[in-house]
């Protein structure tokens, strides 16, 4: 993505935002079987890993030898995605949260995320790609407390509790991973 | 603190000591990460001269490399002007690794080759006894790359020793054998290096209770029907299920009970059924109708045959573990099914899995519970099945049910006695 964001209008800029919103109210609040509405049933759900690369000389000087999708090794590499998903997994995950027998999520962590930088940045009929940064606070009774930090770019459709997921990358600012999971919902 | 006083004769009871004493800590770097074969890389992932990937031997960093005569180098990842990493990428290709301080640099295979102030001195220092520290015996078995510090150490192929049959169920299944997938996922967990090798070295009796959530108490049922433990030395050991003579080969075949034969469409499933047609040829009845569970290769590599995946846990101190774990694919599949394949791994384990988040949430418990005061008089048990593994008439080692902990036992056994031999020296 290059160059300012699309001239998004005031309404649609607020239609994204609200939604956004209330998607990080439903998963702080543990409404995971709410989320899964939000989620189209042949949603990606894509977390690329996080590599050092070696610089390439002959991109010396250029934003391009820095770029940060260079250290992605995503779905279409042939390395190792940290999460490749589709509903199936998204509902596993949901669901295992109401099992009493489910001993990582028991008793649950306490979870508050900030979604902000929103930004329209394409169109394609009734499609929308869109970017948004997240800081969520993850305390666990028994464990450490962290944070993660990443960059959600999404591919939403129009619905009417204001939009349905149809793509997710969740670009994750870690370096070695020091969270006790990556399975969390982004 | 005696080393004979933290595991008993028969290593049923282990002391929580082991798991939290930074002098047993100490012992463990130098009487066994010092001495033994240690897991570095996949020749998969170095093909070409000047290919490399990072590797550690405990907490010591080390390159691994095509050298540009085509032979495995192993060096220390540390300059020998003033110890700074002369590599921070993951991997890549390269002719030469420098060192950002003073920028001395070294060929891939790790000899010195420019030192940029020595025009300006007199006396020129000898370059070749200041290259990278070599690990001095580097060696590999079906691409599986090992080193080690002790220059006397056993060949690999005796190390390995019969776990080699267990490893070839595996590799020797497909015709190009096995591709290692991209850089390792890194993961920091506070825990002893030694509980996740302890998990994949024979541990499935967790599977329906820790893991109940995901995994049905029928399927674990199954598992401990049709499932063996095996320990070929102290230290290496193999879970599997065997399954019956002429089971429909949907139920025999690798990867059909995984993400890539549940949901991967026909074309994965007709290529891991073909895979299964020749299994028999290739690596014999018997391990034709193994279905791998755990693997366990002393110290601390891990294989996890039913979600393909090689794992090493670094440790980094008593109470902290860097866990390596990589995809591992059928090197001749073609993309297409590799990138299904992965997913068995990337679903279930490594940092977001499903399973896992459960297991390293316990591992970093257990060392919590390792690590309490006034409890010393209450060693773990691990008296589980004592004395009731017992040689095979088909299958080599010592073999038993899933649910004796004798895995467990053999390997304490042989820790208690690398640190036995060198505790007292310095």
């Amino acid at each position: 993505m290059n160059g300012p964001s699309l001239e998004a209008t005031p309404q649609q800029q607020r239609a994204l935002e609200r939604f956004y919103y209330y998607e990080a109210r439903l998963l702080d609040n543990r409404q995971y079987q709410q989320w899964l509405a939000l989620v189209s049933p042949e949603i990606r759900y894509l977390m690329p890993s996080r590599v050092n690369v070696m610089v390439d000389n002959r991109a010396r000087g250029k934003e391009e030898m820095i770029s940060v999708d260079r250290e992605l090794e995503g779905p279409d590499s042939l390395g190792c995605p940290i999460r490749e998903e589709g509903y199936i997994h998204l509902m596993v995950r949901a669901e295992r949260a109401f099992k009493i027998n489910s001993w990582s999520e028991n008793p649950p962590a306490r979870t508050r995320r900030i979604v902000g930088n929103v930004e329209l940045v394409g169109q394609r009929g009734e499609e929308l790609s869109v970017l948004s940064n997240f800081h969520l606070y993850y305390a666990r009774p028994g464990g450490e407390s962290c944070v993660y930090s990443g960059q959600r770019r999404d591919v939403l459709s129009p619905a009417e509790q204001g939009y349905t997921i149809e793509k997710r990358e969740v670009i994750m600012d870690y370096a070695n991973i020091e969270v006790p999971t990556l399975g969390l919902l982004f | 603190m005696r080393v004979s006083e933290l595991v008993n004769e028969d290593a049923s009871l282990v002391s929580r000591r082991c798991w939290s004493d930074a002098g047993v800590y100490e012992l463990e770097k130098r009487g066994i990460f010092r001495r033994a074969w240690l897991f570095l890389g996949h020749e998969s992932q170095i093909r070409n001269p000047g290919d490399f990937v990072q590797a550690y031997m405990c907490e010591t960093p080390v390159i691994l490399a095509r050298g540009m005569d085509g032979g495995l180098h192993a060096s220390v990842n540390s300059c020998t002007h003033r110890g700074l990493p002369v590599c921070r990428a993951d991997h890549g290709n390269t002719k030469r690794f420098i060192c950002p301080y003073h920028n001395w640099s070294y060929s891939v295979e790790g000899n010195l080759v420019t030192i940029p102030q020595e025009s300006a001195v007199a006396n020129k220092p000898d370059k070749a006894v200041l290259g990278l520290k070599q690990v001095p015996r580097v060696a590999s078995w079906r691409g599986m790359v090992f080193g080690c510090f002790d220059e006397n150490v056993e060949s690999l192929e005796d190390y390995l020793g019969d776990m080699r049959f267990y490893l070839d169920a595996f590799f020797e299944r497909f015709p190009g054998g096995i591709e290692f997938l991209g850089a390792p996922h890194r993961w920091v967990i506070n825990a002893n290096w030694k509980l996740p090798v302890e998990n994949q070295l024979g541990d499935v009796n967790h599977g329906a209770f820790l893991h109940s959530a995901i995994i049905p108490r029928e399927a674990q049922d199954l598992i401990e029907e049709l499932g063996f433990s095996a320990v070929t030395r102290a230290g290496h050991g193999a879970t599997f299920r065997l399954m019956p003579q002429g089971a429909p080969v949907d139920e025999v075949a690798w990867g059909m009970e995984g993400m890539g034969g549940m949901f991967g469409g026909a074309e994965v499933q007709e290529y891991l059924r073909e895979i299964q047609s020749h299994a028999a040829e290739r690596v014999g009845d018997i391990r034709a109708r193994m279905k791998g569970l755990t693997y366990g290769i002393y110290p601390n590599l891990s294989f996890l045959w039913s979600n393909t995946s090689f794992k090493v846990s670094h440790p980094r101190g008593p109470g902290k573990v860097e866990y390596w774990s990589w995809a591992v694919v059928p090197a001749d599949a073609p993309d297409s099914i590799k990138r299904v394949l992965r997913t068995n791994y990337s679903s279930f384990f490594g940092p977001a899995g499903i399973l896992e988040q459960e297991d390293s949430e316990v591992w970093v418990q257990q060392f919590q519970g390792s690590n309490i005061d006034f409890a010393d008089d209450r060693p773990y048990y691990y008296g589980l099945g004592l004395g009731e593994e017992a040689p095979h008439p088909e299958l080599p080692g010592l073999v038993s049910v899933t649910a004796n902990e004798f895995y467990a036992r053999h390997f304490f056994r042989r820790w208690r006695d690398e640190l036995q031999a060198v505790e007292g020296q310095s």
